[in-house]
């Protein structure tokens, strides 16, 4: 168990050091010379030298990469070139207001999607299924800008119940936030349930055919009985890693909601930063997303470990 | 697992006008299936009676609604199925006419079932003791777990069911159906899939819980043996509608029905010293061998070959012959290593050790390094016919492709050609060749899997347990085409299996492998004769004949431990070329060798 | 046993594979269903010119912010364009670059996914990992930076599309590959020393194409909603191209006064993307794939 722990563990560093490498490949090997990308075809020569020598440009690229992985693991992620600030302290700020919409989101999207998802699967071919079945199929169909376009009109322009745009910048406190995150919330969250629904219905209806369930109701089990405590367990499984990816998926997601709502999160950073070719910040939020995908299928693996003694009891014999 | 000493089933003679009042009725059953907005029948007319404290036993090939029948027992329907006609009568209940709570009680309380797969059957994510606690009853787990003979119950009772061996997980199986002390027993082929040593223990196992607690029992199988074996009443079922039924002993002694006939006659035996051949009438005939010319050259040979799995060793020093025209069989349990052998000489795994060598060259090398003409003398055919041809490739295609691969046909035209004429020496209709396997029937396929391996003009052929999926009055045709071919086309076969009856029927040489080394090997005829290690006595002592009356065909099984020893690794009991691995007995201390 | 065995499982001649595979399909309503959605958009698409007078990027200042009418039947935008000339040459872009990009994506995606399946060991575990790595980067950040680096040409979505969702695909491929790759069939061919591509063509590849079908399908409904995600976010279509994401962005501030401007190009994107699921979702269902099992 501690073995394979460890071993798990071993992997997500191993991907996380790819990933690093890969974001890094990608931000610098853009073609043709980064400092002009940034500044533009008529900068001075003068400024893009200087901007060379800010950026450390003509030492090889391999050392500027472990100067920047070396900077990111204390937490320095350089200067922004817009800013002038830390890259670090700037984009924890965005982050943090992200993250209160991400909390929400994933605790509507992943309770109800779950309860829906068994749902339309114990009642398979029903009419509880096919509504699930439907409403999650254009929820998946729909983009998140449509949703987002359709809530304001519902719940800012309508009822105005929920403010359309946010006006405060990224310091705001939590609490002149809170009002604006429950739009982006729920677009967010119906786009990422119409998955989970499905992927659990699914799960839920192989295991209903199982041999086991069969068994465990011809011992004269409950339905109730049945469903939790032989069917779930199993069926939470596959489940588990949908539910990670969506997670890991919500740090792109915010993007575009975020830009509907004006909300300052991470996603309005990446799109002005990639506006304004702020390579730095760029680095720095490819890195943080590797860190959250990462992290959401470990905290995955590591629930289907709980879930599967099979994982649990490895090395015992028989 | 330890093996009990076996014990002949209790089989009460029927007293006429004394039968106790069946506890299990069913009246006029019928089943449908709906596919395709369509109902499809799969039971029909189906009447049959259990009284207490007594098994009856369905028996049918695949696809005769046996399955079906014994879960209406519980009340159970595959998803998609429904009554169409008839009545479940269990202890007094009508089983479909039950509210959802009475049928709950009744499920467990009075009717329990064991299915075929335990290790499926099982909830892989609860201990094995919630799960028998679950089962309801008053009976504290660690005494159901030691009443079916398993070691440490309260150790066991904490454990997942992957922890446990197949056996085990049988045996967690009965307890728990036992667990609320119902009336009666549903077995649903119990002990397919186990081995026949773990077979005989489980079989054993269920006759004397079903004496303890006077269960009244219904047995599904498709082996006439386990029936013959613990049966009081046998119901013979085809296609969803019985076509017998009778007290064991008098449907084993004199069958009436054709039907019933030509499947007890298709039934291959210890004693029979050649292939079966059954009559449309169930006329049975022994066909006796033909012996292996002599001077035959050696097509195959083997010599100390040992496969390794990792750290794991898979088979140890393993050596053999087979020349052309003979058949050896390598007989031995599941994990004895016969199939990595086999996959060895295949050229699939690639030996640790020792050397392997045929006619024309050596075989120590994977496939894909032996050269093209070597690799065509040496073809496989799988246990598997379902999963052995190209589900999206017509059966000519199949047959077609290694003609053309290996060169044996040039040209498209010619290699069609070819092709039918493959098929039709597999006893097909070469008119098939444009079928999709899943448009054949299970016999058919493993023939196009045979035809597909004599492309190649091998001369020799590893079946690897061909006939085991197969239903057995097929088993008994595919068998017989074999013996044809290695006659016509003096092929050298290494025959694969795990069942003794058809290995005495077909092979020329045995060689019985436990934990990957070989313990006996000889002629045919002289290890049946005289098995010298105890654990080909055990095999053949566990082996279940279809005859209620018969004898073990051994029955001195003792405790033994391996006592070859450097060079001095054989005793020779002097027929012909039999030997044995050296062995000396636990039970008594002094005696070594062959008793 | 002299006799020839002639007794068939099924009396009808085997039908071609491709027949059988359009039998099945019709035997699906939601597929039928779904396919026929699609179709109806790309028919669209192609005869645009065909089904509208109006030019799609024709300002008429006169007109704009029309409620429909005879004239405009949904209206004109904030420049006096022709809303619904503007939907239906909207497809275009989309249908374009989503197929273009999919087909591209779904090729080398089965490609890899089949190569790890069937070469295993070292070279799965490699690829797996850098594949995990390449998934670990959101798809729409990796867009944004190819995109404002490279311009926003069509043949650049496509690339990175490509390189984001590659991994995906490969995934699923791969995980459908491994379950063919135990089936005696192939260990048959192998037997007979058959190369890995000839095995791979020969038998992985014919038992796994219901998947590879699912899986363009699904990916295609992914495309699209991903394409029209950059064009709102102003880097896809260039204005004035006639594009639905590019639409919303452009008149969602107007959306009180004329509605239809924001709903048409909605409408029109969400039935496409319906369509492209109900065609996976029913495929998957006629031929037995389950896709959602093998994971996104």
């Amino acid at each position: 168990m501690l073995s394979f722990v460890l071993r798990r563990l071993a992997s997500a560093v191993g991907t996380l050091f790819l990933s690093s490498v890969l974001v890094f490949l990608a931000v610098q090997a853009l073609p043709g010379d980064v400092a002009t990308q940034i500044l533009g075809k008529d900068a001075t020569p003068d400024a893009v030298a200087a901007l060379r020598d800010q950026l450390g440009l003509d030492r090889p690229a391999w050392e500027r990469y472990f100067d920047w992985i070396k900077g990111a693991l204390h937490g320095d992620f350089g200067t922004s070139l817009v800013s002038g600030k830390g890259v670090g302290g700037e984009v924890a700020m965005y982050l943090g207001n992200s993250a209160l919409i991400a909390l929400v989101t994933v605790l509507f999207a992943v309770t109800g999607s779950l309860v829906l998802g068994i749902l339309a699967g114990l009642y398979r071919d029903r009419w509880p299924d096919h509504l699930i079945s439907t409403v999650s199929l254009i929820g998946m169909s729909v983009p998140e800008f449509v949703v987002a376009t359709v809530l304001v009109l519902c719940f800012s322009v309508a009822l105005p119940w929920f403010p359309a745009v946010v006006l405060y910048g990224p310091d705001a406190s939590v609490g002149q936030l809170l009002p604006a995150v429950w739009l982006p919330a729920l677009a967010l969250a119906v786009v990422m349930a119409a998955y989970i629904v499905r992927m659990a219905r699914t799960s839920v209806i192989d295991v209903m055919a199982g041999e086991y369930v069969t068994t465990a109701r011809l011992k004269g089990l409950s339905t109730w009985r049945v469903v939790t405590r032989h069917a779930l367990p199993s069926a939470l499984l596959p489940t588990l890693h949908v539910i990670a990816l969506n997670v890991a998926w919500l740090i792109g997601g915010v993007a575009v909601v975020e830009n509907v709502f004006n909300y300052p999160g991470i996603g309005k950073l990446m799109l002005s930063s990639v506006q304004n070719r702020d390579l730095p910040i760029i680095q720095a939020i490819a890195l943080v997303s590797a860190v959250v995908y990462v992290c959401c299928n470990l905290a995955a693996d590591l629930g289907a470990m709980a879930l599967n003694p099979r994982l649990r009891t490895r090395g015992r014999t028989r | 697992m330890t093996t009990s000493t076996p014990e002949g089933s209790p089989m009460h003679p029927i007293a006429p006008g004394d039968s106790p009042p069946p506890i299990v009725s069913v009246n006029s059953l019928s089943v449908a299936y709906r596919s395709g907005g369509r109902d499809v029948p799969v039971v029909h007319e189906v009447s049959l009676d259990v009284a207490k404290g007594r098994t009856l036993a369905l028996v049918g090939e695949s696809g005769s609604g046996k399955s079906t029948v014994a879960a209406t027992l519980l009340g159970h329907l595959r998803h998609g199925s429904r009554i169409t006609g008839g009545s479940v009568r269990v202890d007094g209940h009508d089983v479909f006419a039950l509210p959802a709570r009475e049928l709950r009680r009744l499920r467990g309380g009075t009717v329990a079932m064991v299915g075929q797969n335990a290790g499926q059957a099982l909830t892989p994510t609860m201990r094995i003791g919630r799960q028998i606690e679950e089962a309801g009853g008053t009976v504290p787990v660690a005494d159901l777990l030691e009443q079916v003979r398993l070691p440490r119950p309260a150790e066991l009772a904490r454990r997942y069911p992957h922890e446990l061996s197949g056996g085990q997980q049988q045996r967690v199986a009965i307890a728990m159906a036992i667990a609320a002390r119902p009336k009666v027993l549903v077995l649903d082929e119990p002990t397919t899939g186990l081995d026949v040593v773990t077979q005989r223990g489980v079989l054993d196992l269920i006759a004397a819980l079903r004496d303890e607690l006077g269960l009244a029992a219904v047995l599904v199988s498709h082996d006439l043996g386990v029936v013959a074996h613990m049966a009081d009443e046998v119901c013979v079922l085809k296609s969803g509608r019985v076509v017998e039924t009778a007290a064991t002993r008098q449907l084993f002694a004199d069958p009436q029905d054709p039907y019933t006939k030509r499947l007890l006659a298709s039934v291959p035996r210890l004693d029979d010293t050649g292939l079966a051949v059954v009559a449309e009438s169930g006329e049975r005939e022994v066909r006796p061998k033909v012996p292996v010319p002599e001077g035959s050259p050696v097509a195959v040979s083997a010599h100390d070959v040992t496969v390794d799995y990792g750290s794991s060793r898979a088979v140890d020093g393993v050596s053999f012959d087979v020349r052309r025209g003979e058949v050896v069989a390598l007989v031995g349990e599941s994990g004895s290593g016969k199939s990595t052998l086999a996959w060895t000489l295949a050229g699939l795994r690639t030996p640790s050790g020792g050397t392997m060598t045929h006619e024309t060259g050596d075989l120590a090398r994977p496939a894909h390094r032996r050269p093209l003409a070597l690799r065509r003398r040496i073809q496989l055919v799988f246990q598997n016919a379902d999963t052995s041809l190209n589900p999206r490739r017509s059966v000519g295609d199949a047959v077609r492709h290694p003609l053309r691969f290996f060169g044996t046909a040039t040209g498209r035209t010619e290699a069609t050609e070819q092709a039918r004429r493959l098929i039709t020496d597999v006893r097909l209709d070469p008119a098939l060749a444009e079928r999709l396997p899943a448009q054949l029937s299970g016999g058919q396929r493993q023939r196009i899997g045979i035809a597909r391996a004599l492309a190649g003009e091998p001369d020799v052929l590893i079946a690897d347990e061909i006939t085991t999926a197969l239903d057995v009055s097929v088993q008994a045709d595919v068998l017989r085409l074999l013996d044809d071919l290695r006659r016509e086309r003096d092929l050298a076969c290494l025959f694969i299996s795990h069942d003794l009856a058809v290995v005495r029927g077909i092979a020329d040489r045995v060689v019985v492998l436990r934990h990957g080394v070989v313990v006996e090997e000889g002629p045919t005829e002289a290890v049946f004769a005289a098995p010298g290690h105890p654990y080909t006595r055990q095999l053949m002592a566990a082996a279940l004949e279809p005859d209620p009356d018969a004898q073990p065909y051994v029955d001195d099984t003792v405790d033994w431990a391996d006592a070859a020893d450097g060079d001095d690794i054989w005793t020779d009991p002097g027929d012909g070329g039999h030997r044995v691995r050296r062995w000396r007995s636990l039970n008594a201390p002094v005696a070594e060798g062959v008793s | 046993m002299t006799t020839l065995d002639t007794t068939p499982a099924a009396v009808a001649p085997g039908p071609r594979a491709a027949t059988r595979a359009w039998r099945t399909l019709r035997s699906s309503r939601t597929a039928t269903v779904g396919l026929a959605i699609v179709a109806v958009h790309v028919l669209i698409a192609l005869l645009a010119p065909l089904l509208t007078s109006y030019d799609p990027i024709a300002n008429d200042a006169s007109h704009a912010l029309l409620g429909p009418s005879a004239d405009h039947w949904a209206g004109t935008d904030q420049y006096g364009r022709d809303v619904l000339a503007r939907v239906l040459y909207g497809g275009r872009y989309a249908l374009g670059v989503s197929v273009t990009a999919t087909l591209v994506t779904v090729a080398l995606g089965t490609v890899v996914g089949c190569a790890a399946a069937l070469r295993g060991g070292w070279f799965d575990d490699v690829l797996g990992r850098i594949l995990d790595a390449v998934l670990s980067i959101p798809s729409i950040l990796a867009l944004l930076v190819v995109v404002t680096a490279l311009g926003t040409g069509p043949a650049v979505i496509v690339l990175a599309i490509a390189v984001s969702y590659v991994p995906q695909v490969a995934r699923v491929v791969r995980g459908a590959a491994l379950a063919v790759v135990p089936m005696d069939y192939v260990t048959a061919a192998r037997a007979r020393g058959e190369s890995t591509w000839s095995i791979l063509r020969r038998e992985v590849l014919p038992n796994i194409t219901d998947v590879v079908c699912v899986e363009f399908a699904m990916r295609a409904s992914w495309v699209v909603l991903l394409i029209s995600s950059l064009s709102f976010l102003g880097f896809g279509a260039d204005p004035p191209t006639p594009d639905w994401g590019l639409m919303v962005a452009e008149n969602r501030t107007a959306i009180t006064v004329v509605p239809m401007a924001s709903l048409a190009p909605i409408i029109a994107l969400a039935t496409l993307v319906v369509g492209l699921n109900l065609a996976a979702d029913g495929l998957s269902k006629a031929w037995g794939v389950d896709r959602i099992r093998e994971g996104l």
